[in-house]
């Protein structure tokens, strides 16, 4: 079978957006599809895990949740530039210091942690992968996405979560001001009215792009009701 | 019915597992000193035991070789971890 697979950059073609979910813990948002909470409820996962899940890893399950990605083992794809921010960092503070690395943090401070934690919270079996494409996230989460699509997965839910991180960690103006994460699922062309994923401008931004741009997106382009 | 009451060595141990772990939901009277800690009992897992021995080392002195056998049985109650606290910590 031969599956065409557009990866220019024009804005039609390529994976639509069909639900979303965010999280802007700072936001004066009301639109019920953001969560707002600084800390995130984490329903559904259990406490001996909550315990070790950051308010992103947190917000990651909600979203995933109220996706009920797990329902067909959907393929899922994080995109992270930082990862959980602060935690891995202060490893690397702990070792310069000659102090013995905590077990937990190290478990956590690997990039696919938080969607490894979902994924025994909530039993999906499905491919998880995490990425991470120096401020290029979104493009590359839909360039996964396309792969997915184009093997033949009905649906995929790609995540999209940044952390502030240290002062002295971050480059230029690079770095998030404030945390927030975006679950997207993405389908083949179809669905009317189509929102092409490659139209949202968070792709165009490059090394500027943040999880809250695409939200304020997604809020302008979707009606609440879909 | 086995004496749940803890010495006070019990207790400090059961505040360090409740803080080094994170057990939010948990409190000292809830952990049963006879109960096992891991799996079925408190429900700790393999992480929780790395933790638990760095956190043992820092607090007591105590080093634990990772390999070692005797450790599923210091590690199987809170009791057991008295026992190997009062049995090897640095005086």
């Amino acid at each position: 079978m031969r599956v065409d697979l557009p990866l220019d950059n024009d804005t039609v073609g390529g994976p639509i957006v069909v639900d979303w979910r965010g999280w802007l813990p700072d936001g004066s948002v009301t639109d019920p599809r953001v969560m707002v909470e600084e800390k995130p409820p984490a329903h559904g996962v259990p406490a001996m895990l909550k315990r070790r899940l950051t308010p992103v890893g947190r917000a990651l399950c909600d979203m995933l949740g109220a996706l009920k990605a797990a329902d067909d083992e959907a393929p899922i794809v994080h995109a992270s530039q930082h990862g959980d921010g602060q935690r891995p960092l202060d490893m690397l503070d702990t070792i310069a210091d000659g102090e013995p690395v905590s077990p937990t943090r190290f478990s956590l401070s690997v990039h696919n942690a938080l969607a490894g934690v979902y994924s025994i919270a909530f039993h999906h079996q499905g491919s998880i992968s995490a990425i991470s494409a120096t401020g290029e996230e979104w493009p590359a989460l839909i360039q996964e996405a396309e792969g997915f699509l184009a093997e033949g997965a009905p649906r995929v839910v790609v995540v999209w979560s940044d952390s502030t991180i240290p002062e002295r960690y971050r480059a230029e103006d690079r770095c998030a001001e404030h945390p927030s994460a975006v679950a997207v699922v993405l389908e083949r062309q179809g669905h009317e009215p189509a929102l092409p994923a490659r139209s949202l401008s968070a792709g165009k931004r490059f090394g500027r792009a943040q999880p809250d741009h695409l939200i304020n997106e997604l809020m302008a382009h979707t009606p609440r009701d879909r | 019915m086995s004496d749940t009451s803890l010495t006070p060595l019990e207790h400090e141990l059961a505040e360090l597992i409740i803080d080094t772990l994170e057990l939010e939901d948990v409190s000292v009277d809830d952990i049963d000193p006879d109960e096992p800690l891991f799996g079925d009992g408190l429900g700790l897992d393999s992480i929780d035991a790395l933790e638990l021995g760095l956190a043992l080392q820092k607090r007591y002195g105590i080093k634990l070789d990772s390999d070692a056998e005797e450790n599923q049985t210091h590690f199987a109650s809170l009791r057991h971890l008295a026992a190997l606290v009062e049995a090897r910590r640095a005086s």
